[in-house]
């Protein structure tokens, strides 16, 4: 495989718990140096996904490889390539930090003891504290610190700030894009999956909505804004009863209209300018909004 | 110093909201020829967007010769000299004004009051920058 091809590329990947298929049919294309989102509510199959990349699970049935190489096959070599940040982060509760991080660079070939200590000020986090005292947002911050040193390939991260205080995930994102990606651009590449999706807004290039197992919506995050638009209208009155093909949700409530637009806002508008109304705008729709839209 | 501001629901490409920013900063004055544009990681961290997405902006910045990038040093608002010619910098405002004429006829805004807006508009820029102008550098507050 030459080293410009995907970084993560999942396709046709099914896993089930017992009946319930957990993830179905699902594909997925991570290009080097992208930040890539992973949209889904609770027990959408997110961490499913998650895990059958880091070959925690087997897939009952399709293919995943991360750079070019099969992680049931290849453990070791994915591995070292790449560092996680699962939503619950567990150390060893009798090691103090300092020992935590010589216990998780003792595994890699390489770690930036630079970044090191400028992550431990940032977090103020203490070296002679023990792993079993930190708090979840404190053990969060440690286990960014471990992922972040080894300088890997490819940051995954599952839910990394769901049960976080707004200070703490601020922080998180901040450490996400100054730290991490201060490399080389082509060697930073990032898997994120999380329903917090306003917080990782500007981090996102591409996205991925899945529901139910199922990829719902792929799409780079500039192109959503700008297709889907909320529109309103409102007339002297009662507002027309209208069809828009392009309409994803249209709502009515007496002189008002409110419509959900998937493309086609230019047509819309130019069609609603013709009725005359009294007033008329519209907005791009955040990617939160994008993902409530299409999940409605 | 410059206030940035990046709005999610414009619909516009988080890089161009960056590129316009400098760009209208330059234009007014609020920015000064040869000063320094942060580096790109701060702004990312600060505006908490990507880092490509910073950078992209200032190359597209740099292509179209409103900043300059001095190795080691950083990048620096230019003399406004824009490299295009005259028939093409021409050719591209065209477009931009087609595009208000255009939104003017749908708002039923009538020419002659169009024109005379866009003259208002000119006026009041200008009066802008020359009080920048007026004011010695190191002064300047943002209101």
């Amino acid at each position: 495989m030459s080293e410009s091809g995907p970084v993560v590329e999942i396709k046709g990947l099914s896993y089930g718990y017992g009946k319930a298929d957990a993830v179905q049919d699902l594909d997925l294309t991570v290009k080097p140096g992208r930040c890539y989102g992973l949209f889904g509510r609770n027990g959408a199959g997110k961490t499913t996904t998650m895990k059958c990349l880091l070959n925690l699970l087997r897939p009952k049935s399709g293919t995943v490889r991360l750079f070019g190489l099969d992680p049931a096959q290849n453990e070791v070599e994915v591995k070292r390539r790449l560092a996680y940040v699962p939503d619950y982060v567990a150390f060893y509760p009798w090691m103090t930090v300092r020992e935590t991080l010589d216990y998780l660079a003792s595994f890699r070939a390489h770690w930036n003891r630079v970044t090191e200590s400028e992550l431990l000020e940032r977090f103020r986090l203490e070296e002679g504290q023990r792993a079993g005292a930190l708090s979840k947002g404190q053990r969060t911050q440690l286990a960014l610190v471990g992922a972040i040193c080894p300088e890997p390939e490819l940051l995954l991260l599952d839910e990394p700030t769901s049960g976080l205080d707004p200070i703490v995930r601020r922080e998180f994102i901040e450490t996400v894009i100054g730290a991490y990606q201060e490399g080389e651009p082509g060697q930073r590449t990032i898997l994120v999956s999380t329903h917090l999706i306003s917080e990782f807004e500007g981090l996102i290039d591409e996205f991925t909505i899945i529901d139910r197992g199922r990829n719902v919506l792929s799409l780079g995050a500039d192109a959503a804004r700008e297709r889907y638009q909320k529109i309103r209208a409102r007339f002297a009155a009662a507002a027309p009863e209208l069809d828009f093909p392009d309409a994803l949700h249209t709502r009515r409530d007496r002189r008002e209209l409110e419509i959900i637009a998937n493309g086609g806002t230019p047509a819309i508008l130019q069609q609603l300018q013709r009725l005359g109304p009294e007033s008329l705008t519209s907005e791009g729709l955040t990617l939160e909004e994008v993902f409530v839209a299409t999940l409605k | 110093m410059m206030l940035w501001q990046i709005n999610y629901k414009s619909g516009k490409p988080v890089y161009l909201q960056v590129v316009d920013q400098v760009k209208a900063a330059a234009a007014t004055g609020a920015m000064r020829e040869g000063e320094a544009l942060p580096s790109i990681r701060p702004l990312a961290e600060e505006l908490r967007v990507n880092r490509n997405t910073v950078a992209k902006a200032y190359t597209e910045l740099e292509s179209q010769g409103i900043i300059e990038t001095i190795p080691g040093k950083g990048c620096f608002v230019k003399p406004n000299n824009s490299p295009l010619k005259k028939d093409v910098r021409r050719k591209l405002l065209t477009e931009e004004i087609d595009h208000v004429v255009v939104q003017a006829h749908h708002l039923q805004v009538p020419p002659a009051e169009l024109v005379e807006m866009l003259k208002e508009r000119v006026e009041l820029f200008e009066s802008r920058r020359q009080s920048r102008d007026a004011q010695p550098s190191g002064e300047r507050k943002e209101h």
